[in-house]
């Protein structure tokens, strides 16, 4: 908001240091961002907050600098009428019809001429901005940069009955605004009327058929109080925004109207001839209705909030200087009366209907300075709490898989309609799902179509990402995100489910420049899936079973699970609690991509300190076990038979070769298992040991073997 | 081989000269079964000799061949001993590695940015005893605006361009619910927690991204003042970034603290002086004014208090909170946010914690 340095030293004597005047208004809350030399003035552009309307002219401004260098104030002339008022009333009316305007205060003046106004009311309005239109609106505004309470200048003859009728507009009303729009109203928004049709926006914009032209003479100057609520909901309605409207939605002084309406009236007499009928015409809605807030300061608990000592005449002097009434009440104590102007900053009062004294404590502070209040440290024992489980699984999981090799990314949480449901829904896993039907978060006022639905999976953003990595020639991929999927939940705010999402291709991440080690594959994103799952939740087991997942391939896709304990069943394979999913992408590229998607939440668990298993003081006696088998016999059910009936101490197997090639017939496969044997306390000869191991591989091969091999 | 006619002192020399010629083990070993070889070599022949000499010549003639016998006998020691050094140096000079080829090393991954960030943040004030509180990404209007003294159809709201979702909830525009949903949940002072987590504005320009990361604090208790405030940010400002940052604070408003601050500190990259490092041109970055602003920050406004269920007249403190992304653009040097969530891995990489 641009103000002119001549027109604010009018009202106080400034600082000759214009850098100093920057300084002390930027750290009392008032930042100057910019200062400008403009035609033999400074311009300065203040950044004023939405609480402050009282500093959106140059009086409240003045009122600041006045305070922060302690130099008197002067208040501009003609706010009250030197003549006593006969009956004003005669020549005009006012009703108040809708509860939104509390007060309305009009002024009259008599045969005005318009035309242009002179050179420095021009040059005052140019200099921050505004544009001269004549003398009369001319003065309106200047008086609105001056006050800060906005008027509007109605030429009397074209009201109808002579009156201002304010009331809600009428259903399918029109208007035609000063900017020629022709607005079409509801009762939401309130208007200004004479006694046949709407003549304003109230607090908003003027009507074209009442506005002031050469040919007026008769003036009716409004100058009202509107609710800040009504006007900023009718302004967004009808997409408008005025300066009137941005100092009435803040708050503008209830108790300025009259006076700021007769100083315009003189103003406008002086500059456009006419007389100014003496006397306001003032409505209240009303007339018990006081603007004058009040609260208690007591010097003790403003000290202790600011942990500083503050002299109590120099808060009286900053208090008064701004306007607010103290009285004291008892020693350092006061009652403290809250200006008009500031009405709205301290409007959101106690239950008690006092202002919070906090309010007050801002005033203080930002006058006595934050670099003038010492650093301390709170005075708070101890640690409020320990991470909770879910922030250290998190944790956990980001470290292995960097650990692991693998980048961690940050998508956007919306993605297009269509994007969003490629892939299966985190939320919905294991749920029966077609990703046509699947019910989404939808934005109402999203950025583009392309950014309007919450993702229900991280894998859309993850695998664009990798895909954009591929086309800058990434010879692999290996990327994961951390983040919350959403879906409608039925009630007020939708499902969030935390998911890990990791995408993987290209060269194995072991290998190096010169000694490559080939591309990935399922099993090797699938191995980091495991090891993740052993980190945080040691001793679990994942089962997988086969799946067809939109985004994925099938036959190379599983759904994932936590085996309840270790080594379940085969058929007990989709018990368990879910984990997520894990299988090869359907997208097109230089090499296949992998992807797996987890539920953060089946990771944490309550961290139990498994006990170890103190190893033998003997070797394990390792010896090996070749089946040829139909490829149609899973690992799972191999497994789940040695686990079934294990040889007396046998203290685990792995799968150790996987073979098919010459010398394996067709549709089989040679699996090579490697088993430890431990007796614990004592030394197992490989007699012994192959004597097991051979009934072993005796019934393995009559289940699953195939005749002729082995 | 025939010894011919030649005297063992003529065979002498002719051994000196077979064995000069020797270079490897094989020519070495035909060398010594030439001579010593117990059927077929010189020497076996020259003690066989022995009988064709007449006698009174034996004498001699058997101390000429031992002469000859101690000779070869040497001179194969010396050359095999020769060869094995030799073969020794061979050896070691195969096996020597080009130490200077690179290590087959295991990838490493990286941490994105913001989380690096976050940690860091995290860390500092785990330390002065904060815990790190959660909540939702979807909120409704009293948890994100209502309950933080944001009124209906106030300007305020302005400044938080806020995406809605189909059915009355929005996207948080800030970390702010969290606090909400903390006093609501714990209403029991004190309660010292900062909020990190994904925020959206309805904002999308070459400055703005319409996601990205808060990190907000809260500190609540009785007693506690402004001169709290202003030591807390300061400790963690100098602890984020160095210890000779500067810090000051500028009046400002928020709905929600009563006081507000703005924070600024000394731009990172002008050390503060307006001036860049190498050339004594204007710092583009804070625009030659030597302040950056990083952080916002006040006394929790009482309305807040009262509404979450803790009484202002005992308890008072204060919130902060800045954008993490910002901070990883300076600590990093990313001048631009959209690329923090390109997710070029050629970037993040770099990042290592």
């Amino acid at each position: 908001m641009l103000f002119s340095k001549d027109w604010l030293s009018q009202y106080v004597d400034l600082p000759a240091d214009d850098q100093e005047l920057a300084r002390k208004l930027t750290f009392a809350g008032l930042a100057v961002e910019h200062m400008e030399e403009c035609d033999g003035d400074l311009v300065l552009d203040l950044d004023v907050t939405t609480n402050r309307p009282d500093c959106m002219n140059h009086y409240g401004v003045a009122r600041e600098i006045a305070v922060l260098f302690d130099r008197p104030l002067k208040p501009p002339a003609h706010l009250e009428d030197n003549d006593s008022a006969p009956d004003v009333g005669q020549l005009a009316s006012i009703t108040l019809n809708d509860e939104r305007c509390p007060r309305y205060a009009a002024k009259l003046i008599r045969g005005v001429t318009v035309g242009p106004s002179p050179d420095w009311l021009r040059r005052r309005l140019e200099a921050i901005g505004s544009r001269s239109i004549n003398n009369v609106v001319d003065v309106t505004n200047y008086v609105l940069w001056e006050l800060g309470q906005p008027l509007h200048a109605f030429d009397l003859a074209k009201l109808a009955g002579r009156t201002i009728d304010v009331r809600p507009a009428k259903p399918g009303e029109e208007l035609v605004t000063l900017d020629g729009e022709r607005r079409k109203l509801d009762p939401e928004i309130m208007v200004i009327a004479d006694a046949e049709r709407a003549v304003a926006l109230a607090g908003i914009m003027g009507g074209r058929d009442s506005e002031v032209t050469e040919t007026t003479t008769e003036i009716l100057l409004e100058s009202a109080h509107f609710d800040p609520r009504a006007v900023r909901r009718a302004a967004r309605q009808l997409a408008m925004h005025t300066d009137a409207c941005h100092r009435f939605e803040r708050g503008a002084d209830p108790e300025i109207c009259a006076a700021a309406a007769t100083r315009v009236a003189h103003l406008i007499a002086e500059l456009a001839g006419g007389t100014v009928v003496p006397g306001v015409l003032d409505e209240l809605g009303d007339r018990e209705r006081s603007w004058r807030l009040e609260g208690r300061l007591e010097m003790a608990r403003l000290q202790r909030f600011m942990g500083v000592e503050v002299e109590c005449s120099i808060v009286e002097r900053w208090l008064s200087g701004l306007g607010f009434e103290l009285i004291p009440v008892g020693e350092d104590v006061w009652t403290v009366r809250v200006p008009g102007w500031r009405y709205y900053d301290f409007e959101n009062r106690k239950p008690t209907g006092a202002v919070y004294e906090a309010d007050l404590f801002e005033e203080v502070i930002r006058l006595h300075g934050f670099a003038n209040i010492p650093s301390t440290v709170p005075k708070l024992a101890g640690i409020d709490a320990s991470p909770s489980p879910l922030q250290e699984a998190r944790r956990r999981a980001q470290d292995h898989l960097a650990a692991c090799g693998f980048v961690e990314t940050i998508n956007f949480a919306f993605h297009s309609p269509q994007q969003a449901v490629s892939y299966p829904a985190m939320g919905a896993v294991g749920e029966e799902q077609t990703t046509d039907d699947l019910a989404t978060v939808q934005l109402a006022n999203a950025l583009s179509e392309r950014y309007s639905t919450l993702r229900p999976s991280l894998l859309p953003g993850l695998v664009e990402s990798a895909q954009f990595n591929q086309r800058r020639n990434a010879a692999r991929i290996s990327l994961f995100e951390v983040g919350n999927t959403f879906l409608p939940s039925g009630e007020e705010l939708p499902r969030e489910t935390e998911a890990i999402a990791l995408v993987q291709g290209g060269l194995a991440t072991q290998g190096s420049a010169w000694e490559p080690r080939g591309e990935v594959d399922y099993f090797d994103l699938k191995g980091v899936v495991e090891s993740l799952v052993s980190a945080l939740l040691p001793g679990a087991t994942i089962g997988s079973s086969e799946a067809v997942l939109p985004g994925f391939s099938e036959g190379a896709t599983a759904q994932l699970r936590l085996l309840p304990v270790a080594g379940a069943a085969a058929e007990g394979e989709a018990e368990g609690e879910l984990l997520g999913h894990l299988g090869q992408l359907e997208v097109e590229g230089p090499y296949p991509l992998y992807a797996a998607e987890l539920r953060l939440g089946a990771l944490v668990k309550e961290r139990r300190v498994a006990r170890v298993e103190i190893p033998s003081r003997y070797p394990n006696v390792e010896v090996d076990l070749t089946l040829t088998h139909a490829l149609t016999v899973t690992w799972r059910q191999l497994a789940a038979r040695i686990e079934a009936a294990p040889p007396a101490d046998l203290k685990g197997f792995e799968l150790k070769d996987r073979y098919r090639g010459k010398g394996v017939p067709a549709g089989a496969v040679n699996t090579t298992i490697s088993f430890s044997y431990n007796a614990e306390g004592r030394s197992l000869t490989h007699e012994e040991v192959n004597e097991r191991h051979l009934v072993l591989i005796r019934q393995m091969e009559k289940s699953f073997g195939i005749d002729g091999e082995a | 081989m025939s010894t011919g006619a030649a005297s063992p002192a003529e065979l002498a020399v002719r051994f000196e000269a077979e064995a000069a010629l020797v270079a490897d083990r094989a020519a070495f070993e035909q060398l010594r079964l030439a001579w010593t070889g117990r059927k077929k070599g010189i020497l076996r022949a020259m003690l066989a000799g022995m009988k064709e000499v007449a006698p009174q010549n034996r004498r001699e003639y058997g101390q000429a061949v031992h002469q000859l016998k101690v000779a070869v006998e040497g001179g194969l020691e010396a050359l095999g001993e020769r060869l094995s050094a030799q073969e020794k140096a061979d050896a070691r000079q195969a096996a020597t590695l080009d130490v200077t080829l690179p290590g087959r090393r295991p990838r490493l991954g990286s941490l994105h940015p913001v989380t690096v960030v976050n940690r860091d943040i995290e860390a500092i004030f785990a330390e002065m005893g904060y815990s790190v509180a959660e909540g939702p990404e979807v909120e409704n209007d009293y948890h994100n605006f209502e309950a933080l003294n944001f009124p209906r159809d106030h300007p305020a709201r302005d400044t938080q361009d806020t995406f809605f979702v189909e059915g009355g909830a929005l996207l948080r525009t800030h970390t702010s619910p969290v606090q909400i949903r903390t006093m609501l949940a714990r209403a029991e002072p004190p309660i010292r927690i900062i909020c990190p987590g994904r925020v959206y504005r309805n904002d999308n320009d070459l400055r703005h991204s319409p996601m990205f990361h808060q990190i907000e604090g809260l500190a609540i208790g009785e007693g506690l003042t402004v001169g709290d405030l202003k030591g807390t940010l300061e400790t963690f400002i100098q602890r984020l970034f160095s210890a000779d940052t500067g810090v000051r604070l500028r009046p400002s408003f928020f709905p929600f603290t009563e006081p507000s601050a703005e924070v600024d500190i000394t731009c990172p990259f002008c050390a503060g002086s307006g001036e860049s490092l190498d050339g004594g041109e204007p710092c583009g970055v804070c625009s030659a004014t030597g302040w950056m602003e990083i952080l916002g920050s006040g006394m929790v406004d009482p309305r807040v208090l009262a509404e979450c269920g803790i009484d202002p007249e005992i308890y008072t403190g204060f919130a902060f909170g800045l954008g993490v992304d910002r901070v990883a653009m300076i600590r990093y040097g990313i001048p631009n946010i959209r690329m923090l969530f390109d997710n070029d891995e050629r970037l993040l990489r770099q990042v290592q914690s």
